[in-house]
């Protein structure tokens, strides 16, 4: 039994040598259980070697290979290759959109990475740090809504036409990790992130347009983030001080 | 382009604003005839009564419909958890709008070919 040939269409662009990008086909076989990264990596292996593309560790963990399959973001390595081809047995395949790109399918994820930065994505721990574990309620855990659980691959970051037009936003991703910091009991300074969240490139320049939750590979929510940042930051003054109030009991089992 | 939902309602958003911002300009344009005269008001009131302008005002109609109903969603989305209902919020916003706007233009429509 032979397998089904398919077209897989890649942007390519050399800068080098390419004015702009312009899409290349492919012919693969569909075998059983066949991934799209398996896809590129035939065609890099055996078709043509100069094809440029990001990838890792092949369980949707890492966050590196994330692209643009027929016009939805999404990791290349968890999505079956059977599942996204149309119905000229094609695929289409291109770099992350909106962001400048470096060769093929590999983009320029410097402004994302400076945001990400901007928000302090680390804990900053309590005066009164406990001589054993912290202790959170399960409620507190469920308010963090998973938002845990980024890998950073950038597939809201480059789905959101706010960042299309405009980089000084600080991005669906980064204020999922701050409000994953704000709502932290153990976060000693929830009023210095909410106050830079407040700003004109803050929480409120996003436009609900929800491109991040259609994109998002682990199913988490930046828009409802969001707007739980927004409420947050209109109160920021009692939320220092129920956080202040929380802090005292940090060592203590809660019920 | 990423097309969603979410970017058509952005889109649509920003086009019927920016229609209605120029249309407000035509507005007091024709209303502050009324300064120099009545005459001046009544000219600039029968430019505005050729069937031309009747058939835009039913493309007014729809903007002022549409942009008002993606406020109101709008505010359910900032006000309530429903961001898993963001598809159907959409499509009932633009329904909505859809059957009003056929319902007020239809007079309208009616009305311009009348003469």
């Amino acid at each position: 039994m032979t397998n089904k040939k398919i077209t897989v269409r890649i942007q390519r662009f050399n800068p080098d040598t390419d004015q702009k990008p312009y899409l290349q086909d492919f012919e693969v076989e569909l075998a059983q259980g066949m991934t799209i990264l398996d896809a590129l990596h035939l065609i890099k292996e055996d078709l043509d070697g100069s094809v440029t593309f990001r990838r890792s560790c092949r369980h949707a963990i890492c966050g590196s290979c994330a692209m643009n399959v027929n016009g939805q973001n999404m990791l290349v390595c968890e999505t079956p290759l059977r599942e996204k081809i149309d119905k000229n047995g094609q695929i289409t395949i291109r770099p992350l959109p909106y962001l400048p790109i470096i060769k093929d399918l590999v983009v320029d994820r410097s402004s994302f990475w400076a945001q990400y930065q901007r928000v302090k994505p680390w804990l900053i721990p309590p005066d009164n740090v406990p001589e054993k574990e912290f202790r959170m309620s399960a409620e507190e855990v469920a308010a963090l809504n998973d938002a845990e659980h980024c890998i950073m691959c950038g597939a809201c970051y480059s789905a959101c036409q706010v960042i299309a037009l405009n980089k000084q936003y600080i991005g669906p991703h980064a204020l999922l990790k701050a409000f994953l910091r704000v709502l932290d009991p153990r976060d000693a300074d929830p009023r210095a992130r909410l106050d830079d969240l407040d700003k004109g490139d803050g929480v409120y320049r996003c436009h609900t347009i929800f491109n991040c939750i259609d994109a998002c590979p682990k199913g988490l929510n930046p828009t409802k983030a969001i707007e739980t940042l927004r409420k947050l930051a209109m109160k920021r003054q009692a939320f220092e001080a129920a956080r202040k109030e929380r802090q005292k009991t940090l060592d203590k089992p809660v019920n | 382009m990423y097309k969603s939902t979410g970017f058509i309602s952005f889109v649509l958003r920003r086009f019927t604003g920016v229609a209605l911002v120029l249309y407000l300009f035509m507005h007091i344009w024709v209303i502050g005839g009324a300064n120099s005269g009545a005459e001046t008001f009544n000219d600039r009131m029968e430019f505005l009564g050729s069937p031309l302008f009747r058939i835009a005002e039913i493309g007014l109609l729809a903007a002022v419909i549409y942009h008002a109903f993606d406020g109101i969603r709008l505010l359910i989305v900032h006000y309530f958890d429903v961001t898993e209902y963001r598809k159907s919020l959409f499509y009932a916003a633009f329904v909505v709008s859809v059957i009003l706007t056929i319902a007020g233009g239809l007079p309208i429509l009616l009305h311009a070919l009348e003469g």
